[in-house]
């Protein structure tokens, strides 16, 4: 049970400023010491990316249009992969998080089988780097060793970060304060991040508006998901708008 | 108990007959022997898995005992309490991040070679090759100052305190608990009086993990630093105890 002064983190994606510039997925990669993937992984199927882009083209040419869906863990309230651990691996704690516990984890893999957003991935390799890059490694992450699963943590390390910061200054902890590495990175804004139990956060402003805009993934499946997405505006639907705002000025 | 099962076996051995069908005579000593090894090999493992279970080096045949370093470090001359001959220094003085960061550094050379390139004999092995490693020294052959800095590079320090690969560990959480807590603090050395004090400098609460480092001639592990200590010591003091708080 979530008490009120407890945080709970969440997210909000706006798919319409999203323009699949693929910085958040190379930001991840590099905050959370995720390894390289090459064309051997390419090529098994077995690319990791904590945070991936999905590309749907819509219409036929030359209407053609792309759509970019950013698709990381969900952070499910409900969360399909928490009770076919054997080991308790995985779990929620009280702020929210789906958490991954490394050392815990044997392997099994029914985590990533029962996920529908196929956001896990499971480390069929021991991590290597080129030597360049052996000492940009991020010291406050584990390296993750062969057999192991992982998922986005929503940057945990920040998260702990930034709690810690506000506490040793004796303050409360600021919006906006925390940012995981993919909303750094993204040049358009179109993540916010930020605790969905402040109600004058951004995040829960964006997520408990009345707009028709807004959508979680797979809503079927009632994983009551931590990230919610915000549609792309449809050209189509506003034209007349367009028009008429035109014919005003003229 | 090996030495009566080779006992017995042997008895049992000297009271067969020829009428003792030939795979007793045969399995009976294997079965023997097979035993004393296999007693062997368990209590090696029961010797081994006590050891890691310990956590510790076992203070049996010289295990406890800790290794050199490239350049003798005696913390009982820097930190060591001034009546001992000490010069009584602040841990923050070296380890200068132990507070802000969440690691307590080693500190560089050059802050060594602050002071130690006045200070301190001109004589000591360790000392000039401290000088060395700092860029600046003295050749006595020719008597002049050299100013090298192809000379100059970081000590090889060995790690002595070392927590496993998925454990992030942050010093200044716990310096800061600690100092306006001092009534967590363990394993407070004698020289040291924190009683009823409401907060204490940042150098005196190392103790609860490190031990009493400023009378240590070679530095040692004192604790276990095992998760069950950490886990214990976050109950006592309402730390978190989230697997997320260390695991990540």
């Amino acid at each position: 049970m979530v008490t009120e002064d407890k945080r709970s983190w969440g997210m909000v994606i706006d798919t319409d400023k999203c323009n699949g510039c693929s910085g958040c997925v190379t930001a991840c990669q590099v905050e959370n010491n995720i390894p390289l993937n090459d064309q051997n992984k390419f090529e098994r199927g077995r690319v990791m990316s904590w945070i991936r882009i999905e590309r749907y083209w819509e219409g036929e040419f030359p209407d053609v249009k792309a759509r970019f869906i950013p698709i990381l863990c969900q952070h499910c309230a409900n969360a399909p992969c928490e009770p076919v651990c054997p080991v308790y691996a995985t779990y929620h704690n009280d702020e929210g998080l789906n958490i991954q516990v490394y050392n815990r984890c044997v392997g099994t893999r029914y985590c990533a089988n029962g996920c529908p957003y196929i956001v896990r991935f499971f480390n069929y390799w021991e991590p290597a780097w080129p030597e360049d890059l052996r000492n940009h490694l991020n010291p406050d992450v584990t390296i993750r060793s062969r057999g192991i699963m992982e998922k986005c943590s929503f940057c945990i390390q920040r998260i702990k970060r930034g709690s810690r910061k506000a506490k040793e200054e004796n303050r409360e902890l600021q919006d906006g304060e925390i940012k995981p590495a993919c909303q750094e990175a993204c040049s358009t804004n179109a993540i916010v991040f930020g605790d969905l139990n402040d109600p004058n956060s951004e995040v829960s402003k964006l997520s408990k508006s009345e707009s028709d805009r807004k959508y979680t993934l797979m809503p079927q499946l009632n994983t009551d998901p931590n990230v919610v997405y915000l549609a792309t505006i449809d050209p189509l639907k506003y034209k007349d708008l367009g028009e008429k705002a035109k014919s005003n000025e003229h | 108990m090996e030495i009566i099962i080779l006992r017995k076996t042997i008895e049992y051995i000297k009271k067969l007959d020829s009428t003792t069908p030939l795979w007793v005579k045969v399995l009976v000593p294997l079965i023997g022997v097979g035993g004393l090894t296999t007693l062997a090999i368990i209590s090696i493992l029961l010797a081994g898995l006590m050891n890691a279970w310990l956590g510790q080096p076992l203070p049996v045949l010289g295990f406890e005992q800790t290794f050199d370093q490239p350049i003798n470090f005696p913390h009982t001359k820097h930190a060591g309490p001034i009546e001992d001959g000490g010069l009584g220094m602040d841990c923050t003085y070296c380890h200068r991040t132990v507070a802000k960061a969440s690691s307590a550094h080693i500190p560089a050379v050059e802050l060594c070679a602050s002071c130690h390139r006045a200070v301190g004999s001109y004589e000591s092995e360790d000392l000039t090759q401290l000088r060395v490693n700092s860029g600046i020294y003295e050749d006595k052959e020719n008597n002049q100052v050299i100013v090298d800095s192809e000379m100059a590079s970081p000590i090889n320090w060995r790690r002595v305190h070392r927590l496993p690969d998925h454990v992030r560990f942050v010093h200044s959480a716990h310096i800061n608990y600690l100092s306006n807590n001092p009534s967590a603090i363990e394993n407070v050395p004698d020289h040291i009086n924190i009683e009823g004090l409401d907060a204490v400098p940042a150098s005196q609460v190392c103790s609860t993990c490190h031990g009493d480092v400023a009378n240590m001639e070679k530095v040692y592990q004192v604790e276990p630093l095992k998760m069950g200590q950490c886990v214990n010591c976050h109950r006592k003091n309402g730390g978190p105890t989230d697997c997320a708080a260390c695991h990540h």
